[in-house]
């Protein structure tokens, strides 16, 4: 234990040090300070966004946006990835397809979902979804693969019912993988509304980013960039906490 | 854990758990050829007998195991189960004891040994008490907490077998369920495995590739030969029981031993 409290300091100390350094060459002038404003400015500019009724509704925009996409594109890349995965015929013509789909750059796609969705609400779901889906689909045909043909054999042997080898075989099987195909997936869905927002938007965190960036204001689009960080390493960190958990069954 | 396999064992007497295997023939389909696996295998287990099958890789050995334990089904001929068929595994008459790796890792040893009675909708304190018996009967008292990384080789192996016999089925069935295990921890859990027969009096048919192993713990050796897997011999073995070490390097263990060996070699 001693190690990895040693490991946890270690840490600590290395992100003390950033802040601090990013302090030091902004206080000290080696940096423009109207290019990097110092730390503890930029912290203040944070909190006082954060007592702002705009900046609130941009924050809700954006996460509704985001918690839609992914509500939408998880159970449907799911269902399409189980599909494809229990298939071996669908499994043989899809899966290259997929994986060629996969190495596109979803942003390439972004002007044609304005085209078609106009720069709303519906766009930043649409062009979040499909951000998202690919890696869903792919990461479920990992997780079913995952499960061990020795447990369905078991499962079997015991006379489970279809129902209860999918409750208590494939779903705890799976989990382990499903849980990092979560935590990665948001990574995708997060980058996906906040690249649309960014890009054309009338509101959302995103597209305050964009504006302050435009307008020159360093303190706030250091402050909305911390922001961001900090809701997508929480979301990241609640899922990683309930995977450690289940760890040791990966094989 | 009690190391009590040579202890005079007290058997009860064997209930119904007869095995008749009558013409039994088994041909895979592939696009090319039909590949025969098994050919006309007959064989008959009396209740309470230990019988072990052995022959080289690839005999059908574990095919035959699997027909009798429901999850496959024979091309030609006959499985009965004290006197009915099996076309799907049947947990009250079979349970099934497989090589190492089976347990589901997310599920502690105790859960893991109720699995088949929860599949069954047994009720949890029922299920747990039948558990912890079983546990207690394999050597296992006291570790139902754990899961099974937090456990050795062997320990997860007898977590299987009381996993096999949680539901008091009269056949239990092994498929290489030692294969993974180092030699001195083999040994050991075949005397447990005596010790635990001697105690349940199920009837045990046990496939492995060890031919020590066969003659030290079956009352009966069926040899079969390389595809198409056949019967070739049938030996009794006429040791005493309880089985114990010195027997090893007697005449009647390496006259046996040998016999079985020549008919591998032959057919491998």
């Amino acid at each position: 234990m001693a190690g990895s409290l040693g490991i946890k300091v270690a840490r600590i100390v290395i992100v003390v040090a950033v802040f601090a350094a990013w302090e030091l060459l902004s206080r000290t002038g080696m940096v423009n300070p109207r290019l990097l404003p110092s730390a503890s400015d930029t912290l203040a500019t944070l909190w006082e966004l954060l007592q702002r009724s705009s900046v609130r509704n941009d924050l809700a925009v954006t996460a509704s946006e985001v918690l839609i996409a992914f509500i939408l594109a998880v159970p449907v890349g799911a269902v399409i990835g189980f599909a494809i995965a229990e298939n071996r015929y669908f499994a043989e013509v899809a899966k290259p397809l997929l994986f060629f789909a996969f190495s596109i750059p979803k942003s390439i796609f972004l002007p044609m979902f304005i085209l078609v969705f106009g720069v709303g609400f519906s766009q930043k779901v649409g062009f979040g979804f499909f951000s998202t889906i690919f890696i869903v689909i792919m990461s479920t045909t990992t997780a079913v693969e995952s499960v061990k043909v020795d447990h369905l054999t078991v499962a079997r042997s015991y006379g489970a019912t279809p129902l209860q080898t999918a409750w208590r075989v494939y779903l705890p099987s799976m989990l382990p993988v499903l849980l990092e195909a979560l935590r990665i997936s948001m990574i995708f869905n997060l980058t996906g509304v906040i690249l649309a927002e960014m890009y054309a938007s009338r509101d959302g965190i995103g597209h305050q980013i964009a504006t302050w960036g435009e307008n020159f204001q360093m303190k706030q689009l250091l402050a909305g960039v911390v922001m961001i960080a900090a809701i997508a390493m929480t979301f990241n960190e609640l899922v990683r906490s309930v995977e450690t958990r289940c760890s040791h069954w990966r094989t | 854990m009690q190391p009590l396999a040579n202890i005079t064992p007290l058997k009860p007497a064997p209930r119904a758990g007869a095995i008749k295997v009558g013409n039994v023939g088994q041909v895979f389909k592939t696009s090319t050829q039909d590949v025969v696996a098994l050919s006309d295998i007959s064989l008959e287990v009396k209740p309470g007998r230990f019988v072990v099958l052995v022959g080289p890789s690839g005999c059908g050995k574990s095919t035959l195991l699997m027909m009798m334990a429901g999850l496959r089904q024979q091309t030609s001929g006959t499985i009965l189960i004290n006197d009915a068929p099996i076309p799907e595994p049947d947990p009250n008459r079979v349970g099934v004891v497989f090589q190492e790796a089976s347990l589901f890792p997310w599920l502690t040893a105790e859960e893991n040994v109720e699995f088949p009675l929860a599949l069954r909708g047994v009720a949890k304190a029922e299920r747990r008490a039948k558990a912890e018996d079983a546990l207690k009967l394999v050597g296992l008292e006291g570790f139902g907490k754990r899961h099974p990384h937090e456990l050795s080789g062997g320990m997860k192996q007898r977590v299987s077998i009381a996993r096999g016999l949680v539901q008091d089925p009269p056949v239990l069935l092994m498929d290489e369920p030692f294969a993974a295990l180092d030699e001195q921890t083999r040994m050991t859990m075949g005397d447990e495995l005596l010790r635990i027969w001697a105690a349940t009096g199920k009837t045990v048919v046990f496939v492995t590739h060890s031919l020590t192993e066969a003659v030290y713990l079956a009352d009966e050796v069926i040899v079969m030969s390389a595809r198409p897997g056949r019967i070739v011999d049938q030996l009794t073995i006429p040791l005493p029981r309880p089985r114990t070490y010195e027997m090893l390097s007697g005449d009647t263990f390496g006259t046996l031993r040998d016999r079985i060996w020549r008919h591998i070699r032959k057919s491998a």
